[in-house]
């Protein structure tokens, strides 16, 4: 359905040696605001709220970095690189132990690195699966992670980390869904690491890998709920 | 080298050229994205009789590490023709010669739009493997690239296009075959950042007055059109 929008635009306009700024809208009419795929180097609505590492500014316009979607008036990545923020939970493999740091591999361009500590209970060795938060990142080049667990026995599933937002839900929707229909735990790290243990494995890794391929259309939740249905009937049959 | 004294007649009684094309023309131009499972992002295209597939690794550990660059990420390109690509001889093992030319002028194309300071010390590899060859490859490449590294998610400030321009008996002619390619007047690949308008690389065989070369980038901007919305629509169609 066609929706019409406004975008607020300025001009500095130079008379008689003072400066004004004029404000005005614009209004243009987009086919479906709600789905528009953009692709690098498209204009990026006025009105649209920014993910601020997917878009860059020039002059006065805004234009996307990425191929993204628009939903609901806001600018949602359908492919990128992961960009960490502190707190955010990550799931990686030990690749290194030295005296003082432990390298993890998040499967991702930056070192990440848990500096130890004395009071430390965890004995690492190199190939452990471990859960952590992101402390801080230095210099864009390290990842500085606190609070590492080590998690035991179970699947490690890799996706692409922009899909993983879609995977959470809102409110932890989808993940809880997939959580409580196959009976699994399930740890998603936002480098786009998943961690599933215990339960339906299988059927928890397809339904991850359905919502990361379906994770730019509407209603997933739904239909991510009528595939397990469908197939937990057919396994219990 | 092309024999000159046996120089072919490129153009019809009819104005039309050899395979039926108007002068400013593009070849049939089909791209595809997403092609290669084990790659970041990918594109296959077919443009006329080339096949060019383009794949993008990276950002990732940059080796040998004396390439490192601590303020921004590095670009690796590798142009590469497959040992049956075309008639004459690219079995040997190794890029020759023209091949790291081109890879040398494709990596430069894709320095001034990827975000490179965004990944310090890190490399971003970019191969073009030329499948079947019939001129133009090096703008197939860079067009291929471009869609390969989008898919990729790549941060990029636009998407760039290139194709080639040239010149027979004082007409200029858009997109040029291998066969206009060695017979020509002149042959111009440019690859053009259809944002801006900048012109990202300009490379010219032969001989162009200045009306011709302005004749020729026109040519270039009018067409590009064209090759965006097809490397749009090859984007889009992933998630449809």
């Amino acid at each position: 359905m066609p929706f019409v929008v406004l975008h607020l635009r300025h001009k500095i306009i130079k008379y008689k040696g003072l400066i004004f700024r004029v404000c005005y809208y614009k209004i243009t009419t987009c086919k479906d605001f709600m789905n528009t795929i953009l692709i690098p180097g498209d204009l990026i609505e006025t009105d649209v709220a920014r993910n601020r590492n997917y878009y860059f500014t020039d002059g006065n316009n805004s234009y996307c970095t990425s191929m993204c979607i628009l939903n609901n008036g806001r600018l949602v990545p359908l492919e990128g690189l992961w960009y960490p923020n502190e707190g955010e939970t990550v799931v990686g493999v030990v690749k290194e132990v030295k005296n003082s740091i432990v390298e993890v591999d998040l499967s991702h361009f930056l070192r990440a690195i848990i500096i130890k500590s004395p009071r430390d209970r965890i004995a690492f060795r190199i190939g452990d699966i471990i859960e952590a938060s992101v402390k801080q990142v230095e210099d864009k080049k390290t990842i500085i992670l606190i609070f590492p667990r080590l998690l035991k026995s179970g699947q490690l599933l890799q996706v692409k980390a922009v899909k993983v937002p879609r995977i959470i839900g809102k409110n932890n929707t989808m993940v809880g869904q997939i959580s409580s229909f196959t009976k699994s735990n399930i740890i998603i790290g936002y480098n786009g690491l998943i961690y599933i243990k215990g339960g339906d494995m299988a059927l928890a890794v397809s339904a991850i890998l359905k919502v990361a391929a379906e994770a730019h259309k509407p209603g997933l939740t739904e239909s991510v709920k009528k595939f397990l249905e469908r197939e937990l009937e057919v396994t219990e049959k | 080298m092309a024999n000159m004294l046996n120089k072919p007649e490129l153009l019809r009684d009819d104005g039309k050229r050899l395979d039926g094309r108007d002068l400013d023309e593009l070849r049939p131009l089909s791209i595809k994205a997403n092609v290669l499972k084990n790659a970041a992002g990918s594109a296959y295209t077919e443009w006329g009789n080339n096949k060019v597939l383009a794949a993008v690794y990276g950002p990732k550990e940059v080796v040998p590490r004396h390439f490192l660059d601590p303020e921004r990420a590095v670009i690796k390109c590798r142009y590469a023709m497959a040992p049956f690509s075309s008639l004459s001889d690219h079995g040997r093992s190794g890029p020759n010669r023209r091949a790291i030319e081109i890879s040398k002028v494709t990596k430069e194309v894709f320095d001034n739009v990827v975000m490179l300071e965004e990944f310090p010390e890190t490399a971003i590899e970019i191969s073009i493997e030329i499948l079947q060859s019939d001129g133009g490859t090096r703008a197939a490449g860079i067009t291929t690239a471009a869609v390969a590294l989008a898919n990729a998610g790549i941060p990029m400030k636009d998407l760039v296009y290139s194709v080639s321009a040239g010149k027979i008996k004082d007409k200029i002619i858009l997109d040029l075959d291998m066969l206009e390619d060695n017979y020509s007047d002149a042959d111009m690949p440019v690859a053009v950042s259809p944002r801006t308008g900048n012109i990202l690389l300009l490379q010219m065989d032969g001989e162009l007055t200045r009306q011709e070369l302005n004749l020729g980038l026109d040519t270039i901007l009018e067409a590009g059109k064209q090759i965006s919305k097809i490397q749009r629509q090859a984007l889009i169609d992933v998630y449809e």
